[in-house]
């Protein structure tokens, strides 16, 4: 295709089985969480769909690129349709790290009667404004307010898994690095062993972040514990839902280096993916700072 | 003291993470190398960073959020 031709798509059926796809699945979700008995069935359908969809329309998009349809304002196309999903991206998690923010540092402590004290013996007697303060349930200690918890004094902590997790991270930062490198030096080799090593890294982030999980929910620290538990299974969660895509994504990079789609001057494919995965590392660098630390 | 250099260096990183979007939204061979080499920043200082916090840490400049839990608000241990 000249580089003066302007592209126009050709026809196509994956958007609309793609919306059939996500309200299938919505639909099963929200029925099931409504204890309707075919619910899950209908979700898992729904989810059939949709990942069907993603390989076929991606699929697509692939080998029209590989066979050279696309000219450079196509890949223009591209680059920015990435950076407003990036741009989306970023907004969605400053919206969860404002929310930590104003909760720790404004609202807990207002209603804590930082301010002139007017408000708390209104709302509840015995409240206490601490940050993680609603995660401790088991009896064992006396808070100033009289009321008894447990306080289980490394519920999360922060020198154990969140530390090792903030390192292998940054460590998978580096293997992508380094794995960006290669293709750019055109060493296909070295791109898939070091594509191998950063999925393996992130696989090792999720597992851990697992069990940091099933270790706060035994030490009662859950969703419906106080703004919180809302607020760090909101950002901690959401954030292992995008180290999962991102390592799928990379997967299928993987996958596209071995057949040879990428070349030192044309790897669009693997840059979007890559600076994904750099922005979940850094989110992550944050939520470990401000979470556990600051 | 510790807390207003983990907060520039974060600020630092984020930076050096928009630069590199900006050659990714650039291409070509400019482009490219912008976001390999702003990418190369921010890992860089990501790792000093996280050695920072580590260290302060360790040394005691800075203290985890746990700690409040022990010193403001626990009386008594039945």
């Amino acid at each position: 295709m000249s580089e003066q031709e302007y592209y126009v798509p050709h026809g196509t059926y994956w958007p609309i089985i793609g919306s059939i796809g996500i309200a299938t699945l919505f639909v099963g979700l929200a029925n099931q969480m409504h204890g309707v008995e075919w619910g899950s069935s209908v979700m898992v359908l729904g989810l059939g769909i949709t990942i069907f969809m993603m390989f076929g329309w991606l699929g697509q998009v692939v080998n029209e690129s590989v066979n050279g349809y696309y000219n450079d304002q196509v890949d223009r196309s591209f680059r920015w349709g990435m950076s407003w999903f990036i741009f989306s991206e970023v907004m969605f998690f400053a919206a969860f790290f404002g929310a930590l923010f104003y909760a720790r540092t404004l609202s807990v402590p207002w209603l804590g009667g930082a301010d002139n004290n007017v408000f708390t013996p209104e709302l509840w007697n015995g409240f206490s404004a601490t940050w993680q303060e609603i995660a401790f349930k088991t009896p064992g200690a006396v808070l100033q307010s009289g009321v008894e918890v447990s306080v289980p004094v490394k519920l999360v902590d922060t020198w154990g898994l969140p530390a090792l997790n903030t390192a292998l991270l940054l460590l998978s930062g580096v293997t992508l690095t380094l794995a960006h490198h290669a293709i750019r030096s055109e060493k296909r080799n070295q791109v898939i062993g070091w594509l191998v090593a950063t999925i393996a890294l992130g696989v090792a982030f999720l597992g851990f972040q697992v069990m940091e999980y099933a270790h706060a929910y035994d030490d009662g620290l859950k969703m419906t514990s106080g703004i919180y538990g809302s607020t760090f299974y909101m950002l901690t969660g959401f954030h292992g839902f995008h180290v999962t895509v991102g390592a799928l994504m990379l997967i299928v990079i993987l996958y596209r280096v071995q057949k040879g789609h990428f070349d030192p001057k044309n790897h669009f494919g693997f840059e979007g993916v890559a600076w994904y995965w750099h922005f979940v590392d850094v989110v992550w660098l944050g939520l470990f700072i401000f979470v556990y630390w600051l | 003291m510790v807390e207003v250099l983990i907060v520039v260096m974060i600020v630092a990183i984020v930076a050096a993470l928009g630069f590199s979007l900006i050659g990714l939204l650039k291409g070509g061979d400019k482009g490219s190398d912008k976001m390999f080499k702003s990418l190369v920043t921010r890992i860089t200082l990501s790792i000093i960073l996280f050695g920072v916090v580590m260290v302060s840490g360790f040394m005691g400049w800075i203290s985890p959020n746990i700690n409040m839990i022990d010193k403001q608000i626990v009386v008594s241990d039945k």
